[in-house]
Formats: C-alpha cells, structure tokens, sequence
C-alpha cells in the first residue's frame, strides 16, 4: 500500500448550503457525461421546508471498510496516493455490490451503475486540474476540499 | 430512430376521468422544431384540436413541459404550464406561465418531458410518478389542507418527490391561483391553480431516478465555464436587491436581512439563487423573491405584515401578484374620491385597513381579504376583472370603479407593470396575457437588439415622455423580444437572470449564440443563431394561429383598454412605481400594428397568419387547419 501523503476530505457546510444540486449536476455531467443526481457521488438531501439541507458523499474513511472489503483489492477499489481518496477502477469492478455493503454510513456512498454494472463512488475528481469539480461550481462555498483532520 | 439527447423522450398523457395513462413519444411532437416549455406545449395543444370550451370545463387540458436544457447547469431548470386560463379577462384564453423549483428537472429524471392533464377526476385526486410508475391516487385527506403542509404529507411517502400542488384557492376555484412547487416556485399568472381544481387534482408528485442523456458532455462542460464567468458580473447584485422587501424603506430592508434572513434559494443546478429563505418566528419560514415583494411597500412596511400575508398567499395558493390587484385597487379609488371608507366597509365588505386611513390593521385587512379568496367568495376570488364586473352592476359608483380598473389593469385581465416602451405595449397589445416574463428583455436587452438592428436607441420608444416618442421601427423591437420570449421559454431559459444579456457582445457575437451553442451541445443536433431564432418565430406564429383558430383573435383584439390611449397613466403597482404610461396615440398606435403585422408576414387587416408565412416556418399543417375553418387570409 502507498504512503499517503496529503489526505483530504469534502466537507458540507449546511448553513450556507441552498440545496441546488448544482454539485450533483456538475458531478453527474464530469463523470458520466450526464444528467441526473441518481449517477452523481454528490447527493443533496433537500428539506425544503426548514431550509435545513444535508449532503451524503463518501466521507473517505481512515480505514475504508470498502477498500478492505473488496475482492480485487488494490485493483477494483485503490487509494489515491495524493488525495487519499477510495476510488473504484471501472475496468476492474465487477459490480458485486460486497464494498455497498462494507460502507459504514447509511445510505451507503457507493452505489450501483446498473448500465455498466459497476460501483460508482466519490473519487474526489482524482486527476482533474482544480480539484472536486463541486468544490469549484458551489455557489456558495458551502462545499470546500480540506484536510481530513479539518473535514471532521 | 437515432438517440435522443437533452430529452427525456416521453410525454405523459393522464385522462383523470377514465384513469387512463398513456406515454407518447416526444419525437411525435417534433421538438428540434417546437423545442420544449411554451412551444411544445403550443404543439400539443393544437394537436388537440385547440378545444373551444371554458377553462374550468374537463376538456381544457393542463399542460406542463419542462425543456431540452432542464437540468444542466445554469438557469434552465424551468416548467412552463399551458392551458385555457380563468384569469384572462373577458375571455378565457389559452395561455401560459412559467415556474423554476425542482420539479421540472425532476420529472425529465422520471423520463418525461411534459404532463398533458385531461379529464376531470370523480373525487379529489393525486397523480403519483414514480420513473415508469404512475397512478392516479385518492386525495380526499389532503382536500382543503395548506400547500406546505399537503407537500410534507406526500413527502412521507417518498421523501425526495418534487411536488406541484394547489391550496385551497386552487380547490375553490379562484381564478387567482396558483400551482405551487416547494414555497416560492408558482406558475401564477393564469390562474392554473383553479384549471388543477376543477380537475379535483390536488397534487403532482414526482420522483425520478433515472438520468437524461447529453449529446457533448464536454462542449457543455467548456460552455459552462462562460456560465459561471457571466454569472459572477451579476450575482452579488441579484442576490443582494431580492434578498429583502426592495421597494420598502431601508430600516424595513435592514430588519429582514439582518434579524429574519436565513439563505438564499433558487432553482434545481442553477448558480444564482435568486430568492431568499426567511424565518420569523411566529409566522414561518419561507422562500422569496422579486414578485413576493413589490405590493409590500405600498400596504404595509411592517416586516411581519409582509411576511405574513407573504406566507398566506403561498400556503392558500394565491398568486401574490394579485395582492396589487383588488388591495390596489381599492386604495386607488379611494384616492380618487370613487370609493368612501364606509362604502368599502358596508358594500365591498372588507375591513378598512389603516393605509386607507381606516381602523382595521393591515392585517386584518389582508387576511379577510385572502381568506375571501381562498374560500372562493364571489366576486373576491374571481380576480380584480371580475370583481369590478360584480360591482359595476350593483353598485351606483360601480361604473366609475370598472373604469378604474381599465386603468390598473391593461388588458385581458392583467395587470399594469413594465409598461414603459411602445415595443412592450405592442406586445401587450397582441399576446394573451401580460408579458412580464420579457419585462426585463425590452428594458435589459432590446437596447442591443435595436443597436443590432440600426434602429433609433431605446429611449426613442419610452412613453413616458410623448413629446421624445419614435413610432417608426417599434414593431422590430416587439418582433424581436416576442420571438426571444418564446424561445426562451421553450428551451428554457429564466428571464430573470437576464442571461443573454451579459452574453451579448457586439458585434461579433451575434444574439442567442450561446443558447444556440448550448442547445447544439445538450441535444446534439445541429443548430446555429439564424435557426435558434427561426424556432422562437415558429413558436410565436403556432401561438398566433390557437388565437386565431379557438380565440377568434383578429386585429380588432390587439388593443389594450381604452384609458392607455387617452390618458397618462401612473403604474403604481409596486415594482415601477412612479412610471408613466401613454397616452400612447391610437392613430400612431395602429399604423404601427399594420408595420408590424407586414414584419410577421401576416395579413394586415384580418391580423392572420398568411399560409407563405406558415409554410416558411414548416406549419403547413397550421396553413391548412386555418384555411378549412376560413382563417386563413
């Protein structure tokens, strides 16, 4: 396993958050090339009648009980030796579904592609210039990429 | 057939009186020509033969289309409901209105481009979509319960559905009501609460969880980035104005916004946010922006007064526009010596609030009055048109308040607001309802439309001041604006952002490039500036032709009421107070209509649509549905 280096974390500020899904939208268009929350990591839990929005993404555990759980280890899901992000390597994933399983929050912060049948999760847009792309679209702010000792 | 991107693909057609549910292509409505929102709706409307029946009859059917650009980033998250409109005044008119939230993006993730509601329901109703599942299910629980609240009770079922739904306006049949999304998102203009009502359907509650294809997800990833480089000139401003009661006076402002304001709010994956959450303890908490402000300073600066009768209107599912209608109206006659406090006691029967000089509290005014028109009180709940009509009858000053209100409203049951500019009052003069919803186009972005046209600048067509006024040429500013307005609202983009024109770079960059580039993007089919605009003709001409076919329109309908032609009139609803209209010259007026009608390449003295000019735009079918009932110049 790599030496993780700079770990880091999406964090929701809820006070700020409008709950306008621009994150899902942004997230479903740069991953999937397209619309819909019900493929995007991002997930805007909306009240709109207390204005109180959550916001479910994978939280990048410590110990990923996804990461440990997986039968292609190190293959279908890897650490980013960056970011420390799980990330899940579509050609690998087989889609068994055992790391939803493995996931400690509720609802679990990976999910199924049921086209391609694969696991999909938050890989904190490893590789893109500018880092988490709904970091960089929120329009408020109320998303920010830190390090996990400040995520928590 | 090829693919579809940017659509969802269907259209779902409920008939509420045999529980009938069927899915229909988009394809067979031809969206690359009529797009989605006004112009699909148009499309489907004159497919249905354009039924000739009464808005509250079960045959008007209530339609509501989201478009090809729902759902992307930036201000497109936007429905458009279509239907034969109770609040049009003396007839009844197919009309449209317009609404942002989370349910038009909502029910493209369902798979569905639009909702065609026909039919009445034997008891009270609501239609559940579940992606493919659809059902007709019983609302006799939810009869006569408050918007917000009837929302939470079906968000118990599915937490994350995205609801449209009436109050008790809407069941009573005011003819003031609105469809309500979440708080703040209405269609109000119209009166479609009412059309909901009269088809015993309480709700639509939607959930979908699927996605929409796009043609070029990364042409659209590089055009966003314009999206947010635009949006960063205009959103502090925005923000800032409709965070708080703009027109009041600045310790009212202050008070919102530092004691009562919570968030901003806006549509589903737009970066402006417009409107603003506020929370007074003791009243609630709810969205607002621009519309939910401007009766405010006029009845009341009291933040819990405004805020109070804002949440009244929202939670009766009452069109807060109309508070500026009979309120307004009242205020005005009595200014004018038409009405006496007593009269407006005893014969109007409503308390006589303290800006009228009167006992009652402002609230206690508004509340009667509300609950009046939630309960479907006649003449109350009819809108300011038929109220007057009630009392124009009854009363002996009757005659003097109906001429009144020829004044406040101006025309077809509307009222007077952004009425500044021939372009506009031509507009006016030839659509069916009030074109508020291209207000901010004919002050914001005509200016460079004339620019780009070589026409005389924009302060030549204002009139307020007559003696600075230029007929010549007015008719290419209205074309213009009525062709954007229907592309706009099909595509769909938000007026209110005004998006196009801090895209609008002369003289390179000619207008509708962006929408056009963007519409390329998302729907994958080939589409430039002179196309885009093309489209939006098309869509204003199949307009023209329901007006011709189910409205009898003809030129002698394009008029406003009669005061505008004689007299300067004072706008004093809210927003533009202080704004000055006319007299505008009849003479003038119609030798500007016959330049306008040749611009349309319609018949000059009928005001019909002409069979090359429909075939040019691809509506032969239209051509010959007019020329067989003998409307067809």
């Amino acid at each position: 396993m790599q030496v993780v280096h700079k770990s880091r974390v999406l964090s929701h500020n809820p006070n700020v958050c409008a709950g306008c899904g621009v994150c899902e939208v942004m997230c479903s268009l740069y991953h999937e090339g397209v619309l819909g929350p019900a493929l995007a990591r991002s997930h805007v839990v909306r009240h709109p009648f207390t204005a109180e929005h959550g916001h479910n993404i994978c939280r990048q555990c410590f110990s990923p009980g996804c990461y440990f759980a997986c039968p292609l280890k190190d293959k279908a899901i890897c650490i980013d030796g960056t970011t420390g992000a799980t990330y899940i390597d579509e050609d690998e994933c087989t889609g068994c579904g055992i790391c939803i399983d493995a996931c400690p929050f509720d609802p679990p912060r990976i999910k199924i592609n049921a086209e391609k049948n694969v696991a999909f999760k938050c890989d904190l847009c490893r590789g893109r210039e500018g880092g988490p792309i709904c970091v960089e679209y929120c329009p408020f702010q109320a998303l920010k990429f830190v390090s996990k000792d400040e995520g928590q | 057939m090829a693919k579809s991107y940017g659509w969802a693909g269907k259209v779902l057609q409920v008939d509420l009186a045999n529980e009938v549910v069927k899915k229909v292509p988009t394809a067979d409505y031809r969206p690359e020509e009529f797009i989605g929102g006004v112009g699909l709706n148009a499309k489907i409307f004159w497919d249905l033969g354009c039924p000739k029946v009464d808005a509250f009859d079960p045959g008007n059917p209530l339609i509501i289309s989201a478009g090809p650009l729902t759902g992307i980033y930036g201000p497109f998250s936007r429905g458009e409901v279509c239907a034969i409109s109770p609040q049009c005044h003396p007839d009844e008119l197919f009309t449209y209105s317009g609404f942002g939230g989370m349910f038009p993006a909502e029910m493209k993730y369902a798979g569905y481009d639009g909702i065609v509601i026909l039919g009445k329901a034997e008891k009270p109703v609501y239609l559940s979509i579940h992606d493919g599942d659809v059902e007709i299910k019983d609302a006799d629980d939810l009869w006569g319960v408050e918007t917000f609240e009837a929302q939470r009770v079906l968000m118990n079922d599915e937490p994350e559905a995205s609801i449209l739904v009436i109050g008790p306006a809407g069941e009573r049949l005011s003819r003031v009501a609105v469809i309500l999304n979440e708080t703040k998102f209405a269609a109000g203009q119209g009166g479609f609460g009412a059309v909901m009502g009269s088809k015993n359907l309480k709700a639509v509650a939607v959930r979908g969880t699927g996605v929409v294809a796009v043609a070029k997800p990364d042409r659209i990833l590089e055009l966003t980035r314009t999206i947010i480089e635009e949006n960063k000139k205009v959103v502090p401003m925005v923000r800032l104005l409709f965070r708080t009661p703009y027109m009041a006076p600045q310790e009212t402002k202050v008070i919102f916004a530092r004691k009562y304001f919570k968030k901003h709010y806006g549509c589903y994956g737009c970066p402006q946010q417009c409107c603003s959450i506020h929370d007074i303890p003791g009243i609630g908490l709810s969205g607002a922006s621009c519309a939910d402000w401007v009766w405010a300073p006029r009845f009341s600066i009291e933040p819990k007064e405004i805020w109070e009768a804002n949440l009244l209107c929202q939670r009766l599912g009452i069109n807060i526009y109309e508070l500026i209608g009979i309120a307004f109206l009242l205020t005005l006659s009595l200014e004018a010596g038409i009405l006496t406090m007593k009269e407006i006691e005893e014969d109007i029967g409503l308390p006589a609030p303290k800006w009228l000089g009167g006992t009652a509290t402002n609230h206690e005014f508004l509340t009667v009055l509300l609950h009046k028109i939630a309960n479907g009180e006649v003449p109350y709940a009819e809108g300011t048109a038929r109220f007057t009509e009630h009392f124009r009858k009854k009363l002996v000053y009757g005659e003097r308040l109906a001429d009144l209100y020829k004044e406040v409203y101006t025309a077809r049951g509307y009222a007077f607001h952004h009425l500044d500019n021939l372009g506009s009052a031509l507009h006016w003069a030839t659509d069916t309802r009030d074109p508020v919803n291209s207000s901010h186009e004919y002050k914001l972005n005509s200016p460079k439309a004339m620019e780009h046209f070589g026409l005389p600048p924009y302060d030549s067509y204002q009139i307020v001041d007559l003696s600075k006024t230029v007929y010549e040429g007015a008719e290419r500013v209205t074309a213009w604006v009525q062709d954007n307005q229907c592309l706009k609202n099909s595509l769909p983009v938000c007026e209110f952002w005004a998006l196009i024109t801090s895209f609008y770079k002369p003289p390179e960059m000619d207008l509708r490039i962006f929408e056009s580039m963007l519409f390329s993007a998302v729907t994958g089919l080939d589409m430039d500036v002179d196309r885009i605009a093309r489209a939006g003709e098309r869509i204003w001409n199949l307009r023209r032709a329901i007006m011709v076919k189910r409205e009898n329109r003809t030129r002698e309908g394009d008029t406003l009421n009669e005061p505008y032609f004689k007299k300067a009139i004072t706008c004093l609803a809210g927003t533009a107070t202080g704004l000055v209209s006319g007299p505008i010259d009849k003479g003038k007026f119609e030798a500007l209509k016959d330049r306008y009608y040749e611009l349309r390449g319609w018949d000059a003295n009928t005001g019909w649509p002409t069979r090359a000019k429909l075939e040019e735009l691809g509506l032969k079918d239209v051509a010959d549905g007019l020329a067989s009932i003998g409307r067809l110049p």
